[in-house]
């Protein structure tokens, strides 16, 4: 294999007025694992995706073995020796695991399918992987069929059919076990003796610590520092992720009192992703969930909300609830501002005064007294102060934070007992944070029980009492008064010893 | 269900069409003694053919995730043209000139259909369903009652079992469906295949690994108009004469022979075998019904109910899923 | 402390053209090709034939208004089965009322319940067994067809009861025929429907986004449901009120509308993609096409081109209305 060096140079990436990434750079040699990291919001995912083609920076140089290149798409990466490793969002259902891994450059006999050469190379690729897969998992069987752990295998297979020069794995290990982690590393260790470059970006600590050699850290869209890992610790590169962050002024929680009731219980809850989260929130308090992305915090929220399947315990209010629908839990004064404003929070064509009544539309009679509706929506948006044209402008016409305002209002409007935020605060501008934090406390104040997940640590630590963090689908940390201290946050995020 | 019989089912599909049409089969053999007699199963056969190319064609489009509603009027237009264009006392080249117009005509169709979807990106149903007009429409012009009459050489052709010896025949119709399996081996085995399913199973995906999705699609409805003039070739062979509305029916049972021979109205996966198996279900059930002497007025209502029910299959069988997981 | 407000600023006059609302550009249309008729065929456009081609417009609109709620629910909403339970509807009318004045109303709510059935059948496969709109609702009109054949056997017996020929088809206020008075009263039905009551606002809610709409709290199965409820009622009405106008029933009478229903839908406005649209579009949407149809009769333009230049306009209205999302985003 020819030795490859990649390196980037001063890469910009914005979209639209959001500067996703300021100043990226990183460089990546032969026989190498570079990890990347970086806390939410630092602009790893976006190098990432510069590296591998998905999206071109604004500005900045991709130099390959000291050329510039562009590449316009991920398959003109892919030709020149890059290949990534998602998760497994890439797979086709009801094609074999052979045909996916070799999809669009299937080994071919005078035109048509070379079937057996095909099972033969897919076999042996899955022979890197032998002693760790289920007798399920042959070059026939359906992707429908597998199960995570091994769908995200084949996804590393699939990145390996290119023979790949560089091969760049963005939280590939999330989804398998800890042996089949041991056996990837023990790839990777021959790998990089057959000369690939590899680029390891991951959440897991631990993880960095045994295979990277070299690790870059991002921090607010900046390269920030590259630190050889034999030569440094863990505590070093949480400082690296966090040191010098903004500190906005905030508000400190007044102290909970501690007879407050208990409005919601929560007993070994599981979905999909989360294995067994138990807490409780009281009358008056502010708790937060805190943790990278992914890690269940919104299974969790949309579990309380009805919104997905889960098997579990909730008593709301001292009665024991099983939500099938979000209906269910609006009547019992739950309210669920949800992850992606835009596909979950708002209808963008409709107005702000239809978006604000949309939850609470039962209660305006039959035929709907509007002239009623104008007047809470006027009275609501003055509450929030909410910039807009008027309440018929449609909610697309918002900024960012004034179209939060929405999600939120039309939430107030039914005066919940429990509300439920996840990352509200995510691309709204730092003065219509300070507005939402100030109405959250005076929520918190009139005896809301709030739960709060926030990927930006500043809010938690500046908001919350207590924090959970989730890392993989558990509470690895609970973090209150003294505790709730960033490095722990951080540390806890990534799963290392605090 | 044990895994390698649920495995069996999910790879190969049609493996419940295809045991449905062998029940019917026997049902069939029971109510008619000669059924696979030379004479009886050389008609039978001939008469389910049109269906037949129309399902294949449909398949295309549904796997790669559209949907063809114009076939039908396709059909009548090849109907037309053919009837038009071949005088009883033809002579082979325009016969053949016949034949060529017909394709031209079904590709100029299948173009118009393929750059609606894939260029203006429009909806498939509205659209194909719009373009139906628009062929139904020129058939008429070009025919407006039936009418035409073909020469006997080729109806006779058409309609009498190929004998390889005095004494032994083969249909006509088994020619075809031998030859669309073996054109259906052929595909299975190329790049095409894979990229049919990637494009109807996960188009971002399909898009990201380099396949050119609006290509894969546009085929789809090529394919979709060659088929459907070879169903009206076939209709005209058979019947010897035009009818500018002699697809008008066929459209929906196109659509429900390719979903009862197990190919998801979602795309993404699908085989023309099972096809074929569906068209042949929906002749034999055909067959069956008219044996049952049920009166013509009952008639439509039974065959509705039956695709009806057909076209529900998969959704009860998901819906007693989603119920049996805790 | 009141909410701020920015003042709009005003573009130029192009711009106010093209932010019409569509309903009032289909109704600018109509009257354009109205006008345009007059110049192609001498002698067409005069008031007798205007309130002429309104009367027939009015049922066509009529028969469009399920067509309406079922693509503004999006989900690739469409309800091919109207053609199939207008003829049912006027087949059963006809039969039930037997001539009769007396009957008229009892057999109006039987009409009304026999549609909501079919569309309750719709809506289960639909929303339940998650059976396309298209797929579901064409086979429907399968089985309403053979029903009809079934029930019927070919004889259509019964009789148009002269009430309702007097009120609708003939002229009622003036030289206004009842149907246009009813189409009026039916429409700021309909407005109040899609705009003023909880359904409306959750039928275009699911039309937009039905994750969010879940996540607001709207019964998105219930609400798909209805929907194909109401259309199957609403074109069994379609088929009570067409038989006030042809007097009589035949076996594929309401199939004609089905077509001309959908473009209606689309001509004014109403996206096809769901969330978006009006009733009022639809009524304008129907008037277009009525001139259209009228004046290519008055042309003796021959079936064929009718359906070519249907199938054409269709097409060139979904060019400008419907176009999707490229994969490449």
């Amino acid at each position: 294999m020819k030795d490859i060096t990649l390196v980037v140079e001063n890469a910009v990436k914005t979209y639209g007025g959001v500067t996703a990434l300021a100043d990226g750079n990183l460089a990546v040699r032969s026989g190498e694992v570079t990890a990347l990291l970086g806390a939410n919001g630092s602009g790893k995912s976006t190098l990432s995706k510069i590296l591998t083609g998905v999206v071109s920076p604004n500005s900045g140089r991709v130099l390959i073995d000291g050329a510039p290149v562009f590449f316009r798409s991920p398959v003109e990466a892919r030709r020149m020796g890059i290949s990534a490793v998602y998760q497994e969002l890439s797979l086709i259902p009801d094609l074999t695991v052979a045909e996916n891994i070799w999809l669009g450059h299937e080994p071919l006999r005078a035109g048509f399918m070379n079937h057996g050469e095909m099972k033969a190379r897919t076999q042996s690729l899955l022979d890197l992987f032998s002693g760790m897969l289920k007798p399920n998992l042959t070059p026939d069987a359906l992707i429908t069929s597998l199960s995570p752990d091994e769908r995200q295998i084949v996804e590393i297979l699939k990145a390996l059919s290119y023979d790949p020069r560089l091969i760049i794995l963005d939280e590939a290990t999330a989804s398998l076990d800890s042996q089949q982690v041991n056996r990837l590393f023990e790839l990777i260790g021959d790998w990089k003796t057959g000369g690939m470059a590899i680029v390891f970006v991951s959440h897991r600590m631990e993880e960095i610590f045994r295979i990277a050699d070299k690790a870059s850290v991002l921090r607010n869209g900046r390269t920030v520092g590259e630190r050889t890992i034999s030569e440094t610790n863990e505590r070093e590169l949480v400082d690296l992720m966090i040191e010098g962050a903004n500190a906005l002024l905030r508000e400190r929680a007044a102290v909970v009192p501690v007879d407050a009731p208990i409005r919601l219980d929560v007993q070994e809850l599981r979905t999909a992703v989360l294995r067994g989260v138990s807490l409780q929130v009281r009358d008056g308090e502010l708790l937060g969930l805190g943790g990278l992305q992914g890690q269940g915090q919104s299974d969790l929220l949309m579990a309380l909300f009805g919104a997905i399947r889960y098997s579990g315990q909730i008593v709301l209010s001292g009665m024991p609830r099983q939500f099938k629908h979000p209906k269910q839990a609006m009547r019992s004064d739950v309210a669920l501002v949800p992850g992606d404003r835009g596909t979950e929070g708002l209808l963008a064509i409709r107005s702000i005064l239809e978006n604000l009544i949309l939850p609470s539309w039962d209660r305006y009679g039959v035929p709907l007294k509007m002239q009623k509706a104008r007047a809470d929506g006027t009275q609501i948006a003055a509450e929030l102060k909410m910039v807009m044209a008027s309440l018929h402008a449609p909610v697309s016409s918002l900024s960012g934070g004034n179209a939060q305002k929405v999600v939120i209002g039309k939430w107030l409007l039914r005066s919940p007992k429990l509300l439920l935020l996840n990352d509200p605060t995510k691309g709204i501008d730092v003065g219509a944070k300070a507005e939402f934090y100030h109405l959250l406390t005076q929520l918190r104040d009139a005896g809301t029980a709030i739960l709060f997940y926030s990927s930006d640590d500043d809010e938690l630590l500046g908001l919350c009492d207590r924090v959970l963090v989730l890392h993989d689908g558990e509470v690895s940390a609970e973090l209150t008064g003294n505790t709730l201290m960033r490095e722990n946050l951080v540390a806890a995020s990534m799963g290392a010893a605090s | 269900m044990n895994g390698r019989l649920s495995r069996t089912f999910s790879r190969n599909p049609f493996v419940f069409s295809l045991i449905l049409f062998l029940v019917l089969v026997v049902i069939n053999r029971a109510l008619q003694d000669n059924m696979f007699e030379l004479g009886p199963l050389n008609g039978n056969l001939r008469v389910f053919i049109p269906a037949i190319f129309l399902a294949v064609g449909q398949t295309f489009v549904i796997i790669a995730g559209g949907v063809d509603l114009s076939v039908g009027a396709m059909v009548s237009m090849t109907s037309a043209i053919l009837a038009t264009q071949i005088p009883q006392e033809a002579t082979a080249d325009v016969f053949l000139r016949a034949l060529l117009l017909a394709f031209g005509a079904g590709a100029l169709a299948g173009t118009l259909n393929g750059f609606g979807v894939t260029v203006l990106r429009l909806q498939p149903i509205v659209t194909t369903y719009a373009t139906s007009f628009i062929f139904a429409g020129i058939a008429l012009a070009i025919l407006p009652e039936p009418g035409g009459r073909l020469p006997r050489d080729i109806t006779s052709f058409w309609r009498n079992p190929l004998q390889v010896t005095t004494e032994i025949g083969i249909p006509i119709g088994l020619i075809v469906i031998t030859l669309l399996v073996l054109f259906w081996i052929i595909i299975a085995n190329t790049r095409y295949k894979q990229f049919l399913f990637a494009t109807g199973g996960k188009a971002e995906a399909a898009y990201t690994t380099g396949i050119r999705v609006n290509r894969v699609k546009f085929t789809t409805y090529l394919f979709s108009a060659l088929f459907a003039t070879l169903a009206g070739m076939a209709i005209v062979f058979g019947t010897g004469t035009g009818n500018p509305r002699a697809g008008e029916q066929m459209t929906l049972l196109s659509v429900v022979a390719v979903v009862i021979g197990g190919t998801r109205l979602s795309g993404g996966q699908g085989n023309i075998i099972g096809s074929i198996i569906g068209a042949l279900i929906l002749g034999i059930i055909g067959n069956v019904l008219s044996f049952a002497n049920l009166d013509s007025w009952v008639r439509p209502l039974i065959d509705a109910l039956i695709i009806i029910i057909a076209l529900a299959i998969p959704g009860l069988i998901s819906l007693g899923r989603r119920m049996w997981k805790p | 402390m009141s909410a701020s407000t920015i003042p709009t600023s005003t573009n130029g006059r192009l711009s106010a053209v093209r932010r019409l609302p569509p309903p009032l550009a289909a109704l600018l249309l109509a009257i354009a090709l109205f006008l345009i008729g007059g110049i192609l065929a001498p002698g067409f456009a005069n008031s007798t034939q205007a309130i002429n081609i309104i009367r027939l417009a009015a049922f066509l609109g009529i028969i469009a208004a399920g067509q309406t709620l079922v693509i503004i629910s999006g989900g690739e909403g469409i309800d091919l089965s109207a053609g199939a339970v207008v003829t049912l509807g006027a087949i059963l009318t006809y039969r039930v009322t037997d001539g009769s004045d007396a009957m008229i109303l009892p057999a109006l709510l039987f009409v009304l319940m026999v549609g909501a059935g079919i569309g309750l059948v719709n809506g289960v496969g639909i929303s339940l067994l998650k059976m396309p709109p298209l797929v579901m609702t064409l086979g429907m009109a399968g089985v309403v067809t053979g029903l009809i054949y079934f029930v019927t056997r070919g004889e259509l017996i019964g009789d148009t009861p002269p009430a309702m020929g007097r009120l609708l088809s003939q002229a009622l206020i003036g030289p206004v025929p009842g149907v246009i008075v009813l189409w009026l009263i039916f429409g700021v039905g309909m407005w109040l429907l899609l705009e003023r009551t909880t359904f409306g606002k959750h039928l275009f809610a699911i039309g937009i986004n039905r994750t969010a709409a879940r996540l607001s709290g709207v019964r998105v199965t219930r609400t798909v449901t209805l929907t194909y409820v109401l259309s199957g009622a609403l074109a069994a009405f379609g088929g009570f009120v067409l038989l006030g106008f042809t007097q009589t029933v035949f076996l594929n009478l309401g199939q004609p509308f089905l077509f001309p229903s959908i473009a209606a839908v689309v001509v004014g406005g109403t996206v096809l993609a769901g969330g978006k649209g009006s009733y009022w579009g639809t009524m304008a949407g129907a008037l277009v096409l009525q001139v259209i149809d009228s004046l290519l009769g008055a042309l003796q333009v021959e079936e064929a081109y009718q359906l070519m230049i249907l199938g054409g306009i269709l097409l060139l209205l979904l060019t400008m209305y419907g176009r999707q999302r490229s994969v490449r985003q």
